[in-house]
């Protein structure tokens, strides 16, 4: 192996710093990039190559650490003043003082170290230095040598320890006389047996271990509760708040499961405190807290990234909320970026929203049109009169999509007070399917006030301007009132002749085939043969396929 | 060259793979055709290490093996294999196995065949090395001493290690004490070095626990239980993350006596009532401590459910007294193992007279299943050996000495510090280890009983530091 004695120092010293360099800018992009993102691979893989490069061919890599440089060998190949950004302070502060690579490096080594040196102790680093980080990982190839003064804590307390602890030892004649009495002593020896660990121990072990790597969570959780037995009145507040912290890092963790078990142990405590009620009062923060958008915003980013809950478990925990949480829930349902987190969020609100409507209401006047359409959507599941009067709200709101899950909506509420307003009015939407699905809702409710309205447009100024397809909409949800007085109208128009707008007036006779047609109505045989062989292409059409249906009992095949 | 082939783990399946053709040697012939598929395993898997490194050497250091100088590291599911192969090795006086080039089937066979016959001969050392002579790609080295020197600076060492500690968790608890915050960055710094020294020296900072201060009793024993606890842990087979852990929680376990006044820790005469009841607080203290000083994380919340239930035994009794818990922690259970193993120990407290290590050991015996674990009791019955570290035994020579390190090998043969000649004369104290034995095969030494040193007014300090 090559090592610094048998090259020049110019040969190893600008690799060496380039080396470093890379580190130092594979450190920033981990730093910047998530580990999903292909950057943050390549920077691994380029970083490898480098380093892997240059032990294959100078050998190991001692670095030595000072607080503003790096040295290899007794030459500086880094140096920094900067009090942030300084790689060898990094090192220095927690107490690094060499650093070797050996080679055999592997790439997930080089990529492990990589990880533990953009760790971002600023965020959560109260608690880790780099050396905790390096130490955990146990490198084969990385070899760190650590100032141990580091963690001295007390110079002189050894010394003064170990003084102690000494006292004055026995004296010669002291001890031959401490000997004399052992030797009279009577042996009442009582060693155990050991036995040596056996296969079946290690099984047992095995299993054991097993268990072990299940979450704490459920039974830090039950020993929380606990402490009421022990605690004094004034303990209560301190106790609650300790839950509330374990609730929030279930969540934090994706725990649910621990989070409902809070929940619900906070709803039904055990009667073990000395003044149940006022620990129920307290206990009322942790339903609070449950409720509050900072929980429900974790929840969020829980959903988003992927973690969806088992399905009981989430809805358990929504019916454990109440109310107040559906502003919480409101304002993350527009943030979320996956389909599968709002629905999670969707059918919470179906439940929460049941218990205040108003509240789910304030929704409506959400500035992101998805987002008022989630809620129409929910209005429509919660199924209750009660918002009705918001879903007539919403009939006008700006966006085409949301008045589509309006109209989805009214159309549910067939005879409820206000709907049928709300349906003819969206008759004259701007919006050709707008208008087109009121028809369709309409003809869905198959009730005489709905046919009123559905006649009278028809026969309403301008109806037979209308585009072919939306009369024929018209047309089709007639034949939902098989009535006498339908088959009559029907007919009436059948027969319509005229020498003005000779074709739309054509389009009109075709849609009133088609409606006969579809009610089976074989009165109107004799006039549709005749239609048959119209001149009109469409009205011959729309008369040969309504005979078919009428004779057989379905449309031709075309 | 394949730099990504796992050194770490081939090494480890070597010497297991020794190990198991040793075994089977014993009990068949090497040639047997069952035998050699078992041969034919370890000769491939060697032969890989020796084209890689060009040769290969399997040592004993202390009480673990080397593998051309890096220490292989056990798994749980080595372990037998690694202490049964490491009992042979020392009974040949044997050392060190160097192959140096590949290796052949029937080379592996005839090596084993010596090996398994040498057992019995006086010098199976000297019978091994030389029936091998023909054997031109295998050679053995004699079983080392580490050398006294070494021992020294290992020592001081292993003192710094164990003294920082007490120092440091002193500190905590006194910053605990006055509600400032504490640095869980050093704390477990401070772990990780000890886990480390166990790692390395386990004997010997095992032997830093016999000293007992019982001005700062909370302290030396905080961090005994830690010592204690991660060396169990090690024998159970945990990796270093959760020994970490384990030492920090463990470390960490009596956090609540912080809050209790001083003239019930330190009380000479029983307590009465109402001191058992602050007494029995110091679990639940302990947790909201735990929380105060760190915010929610694993370690956190395993080092809350072991000051919780640390006095909680197996069948429900102990304190604070709740309803049973379904099924006490793996950590808690170790934990309490090394908490009363230390306290009766060196506890003055509860004002009981300390009680010597074997002793201890075998009343921690009848406690098994009630309140203590026993298959956890098991691994650490086998950690402490027949004679604990600390026990003063009368020698078979008539000389007085203090058991000193445990012997793998054998744990009823452990290595003992004489501090007297036969006739009770002080000397300078010196280390013998149990299972040598003189020309004819008879052992040296043997011990011949234990006693209470406490009762005599011996000071193990002296001898430890
Ligand atoms: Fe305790
Ligand atoms: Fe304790």
């Amino acid at each position: 192996m090559l090592t610094l004695n048998t090259m020049s120092a110019e040969d190893i010293l600008r690799p060496a710093q380039e080396l470093i360099q890379v580190f130092q800018r594979a450190r920033k992009s981990l730093r910047m990039y998530p580990a999903n993102n292909p950057v943050y691979s390549r920077t691994i893989e380029d970083a490898f190559r480098r380093s892997d490069g240059f032990l294959l061919e100078y050998g190991d890599l001692e670095l030595k650490f000072r607080q503003n440089d790096i040295l290899l060998g007794d030459q500086v190949v880094y140096q920094s003043q900067d009090k942030e950004d300084n790689f060898a302070f990094f090192f220095f502060k927690d107490g690094v003082r060499e650093l070797t690579f050996r080679r055999g490096l592997s790439s997930m080594e080089l990529g492990e170290f990589l990880r533990a040196i953009s760790f971002d102790f600023e965020r959560h680093g109260e608690e880790e230095d780099i050396v905790t980080l390096l130490w955990e990982r146990d490198f084969e190839h990385i070899k760190y040598v650590i100032d141990e003064n580091f963690l001295l804590e007390d110079e002189v307390y050894e010394n003064r320890a170990v003084a102690q602890a000494k006292g004055e030892s026995n004296d010669e004649p002291e001890l031959k006389r401490i000997y004399g009495e052992i030797m009279k002593e009577e042996d009442v020896s009582g060693q155990p047996e050991v036995a040596p660990v056996t296969k079946a121990d290690l099984h047992a072990l095995l299993k054991e271990l097993e268990r072990d790597s299940v979450s704490k969570l459920p039974k830090l959780t039950a020993m929380l509760f606990d402490f009421f037995q022990e605690a004094d009145i004034s303990e209560y507040v301190g106790t609650v708040d300790l839950i509330i912290d374990a609730f929030e890092y279930c969540i934090k963790t994706g725990d649910l499961r621990s989070a409902v078990g809070l929940l619900a142990k906070a709803s039904d405590p055990p009667p073990v405190a000395q003044d149940v009620l006022l620990m129920k009062k307290e206990l009322e923060r942790l339903l609070e807290f449950a409720s509050s958008p900072e929980i429900v915003g974790m929840l969020g980013e829980q959903l988003d990234s992927g973690e969806l809950f088992e399905t009981n478990i989430f809805e358990e925990y929504v019916r454990r909320l109440d109310k107040s949480a559906v502003p919480s829930f409101i304002s993350i349902l527009g943030e979320l970026k996956t389909i599968e987190a709002r629905k999670r969020i969707i059918n919470a609100l179906v439940f929460l929203g049941g218990k205040d409507i108003q509240a789910l209401a304030k929704g409506l006047s959400d500035h992101r049109w998805y987002v008022v359409r989630n809620i129409i959507y929910i209005f429509r599941q919660i199924g209750d009169p009660g918002v009705i009067e918001f879903l007539v709200k919403a009939a006008r709101h700006q966006d085409v999509r949301v008045r589509m899950e309006v109209l989805r909506a009214l159309g549910e509420f067939e005879g409820q007070q206000g709907v049928l307003p709300a349906l003819r009015e969206a008759l004259d939407d701007p919006e050709a399917s707008i208008r087109m699905m009121a028809v369709r809702a309409l003809g869905r409710m198959k009730s005489a006030p709905a046919k009123k309205i559905i006649l009278s447009r028809i026969n309403g100024k301008g109806f037979i301007d209308l585009d072919f397809n939306e009369k024929k909409e018209y047309f089709e949800v007639l034949a939902n009132w098989p009535e006498t007085e339908t088959e009559e109208f029907l007919l009436r128009v059948l027969r319509t002749g005229s020498f003005f707008k000779k074709s739309k007036v054509a389009e009109l006779r075709a849609c009133a085939a088609y409606s006969l047609g579809l009610m089976g109505c074989r009165g109107a045989l004799g006039h549709l043969e005749k239609l048959k062989n119209a001149k009109n292409r469409l009205l011959s059409d729309y008369s040969y396929r309504a005979i078919k249906r009428i004779e057989y009992g379905q449309q031709p095949g075309h | 060259m394949d730099s990504s082939l796992d050194i770490s783990r081939l090494s480890r399946e070597i010497v297991s793979q020794l190990a198991v053709i040793v075994r089977t040697s014993q009990l068949h012939d090497p040639r047997n055709i069952a035998v050699a598929t078992s041969i034919e395993k370890f000769v491939s898997g060697a032969n890989v290490l020796i084209l890689e490194e060009s040769s290969m050497e399997i040592e004993i250091v202390g009480e673990y093996f080397y593998l051309n100088g890096e220490r292989v590291k056990f798994t749980m599911e080595h372990l037998l294999n690694f202490d049964f192969l490491q009992r042979e090795f020392k009974k040949r006086a044997l050392g060190s196995i160097k192959f140096m080039c590949e290796v052949s089937t029937a080379d592996m066979q005839e090596f084993l065949t010596v090996f398994t016959s040498c057992q019995f001969s006086a010098e199976p050392f000297e019978d091994l090395t030389l029936k091998i002579e023909g054997l031109r790609c295998i050679s053995v080295g004699r079983l080392r001493r580490i050398s006294e020197q070494s021992d020294i600076d290992m020592r001081k060492t292993v003192k710094r290690t164990y003294f920082n500690a007490v120092s440091f968790t002193r500190g905590v608890m006194n910053k605990i004490k006055v509600g400032e915050r504490i640095s869980m960055k050093k704390a477990k710094r401070v772990v990780e070095t000890m886990v480390d020294t166990l790692l390395d020296k386990e004997e010997f900072l095992l032997g830093m626990t016999v000293i007992k201060n019982y001005d700062e009793y909370t302290f030396h024993h905080s961090v005994n239980v830690s010592i204690i606890s991660v060396a169990l842990g090690q024998r159970l087979g945990l990796d270093r993350k959760s020994l970490m852990e384990l030492g920090l929680v463990a470390l960490f376990h009596d956090i609540g006596k912080t809050l209790i006044p001083n003239e019930i820790l330190n009380k000479p005469t029983a307590f009465d009532e109402q001191d058992w009841k602050v007494m029995t607080r110091h679990p639940l203290s302990g947790v909201k401590l735990i929380f105060q000083m760190k915010s929610f994380d694993s370690a956190s919340v395993r080092a809350a459910i072991v000051a919780y239930e640390h006095h909680i035994h197996p069948d429900g009794s102990g304190y604070p007294g709740v309803k049973p818990i379904a099924e006490l922690d793996l950590f808690s259970r170790i934990v309490a193992i090394a908490d009363q193993y230390d306290a009766m120990t060196s506890s003055r407290i509860y004002a009981r007279t300390p009680m010597t290590p074997d002793k201890a050991l075998a009343l921690m015996v009848k406690r098994i299943s009630s309140q203590l674990d026993p298959l956890l009791m098991k691994f650490f019955i086998n950690l402490a050996g027949t004679y604990p570290v600390g026990t003063l035994v009368v020698l078979d020579t008539m000389e007085l000495g203090i058991v000193f390190s445990a012997n793998q090998s054998d744990n009823s043969r452990p290595k003992v510090k004489v501090i007297t000649g036969p006739g009770g004369n002080r000397i300078e104290s010196w280390v013998a280890d149990l299972t040598e034995k003189n020309a004819a095969g008879g052992y040296l030494r043997s011990i011949r009983k234990t006693v209470d040193h406490n009762k005599y007014g011996i000071n193990l300090a002296e001898y430890f530091l």
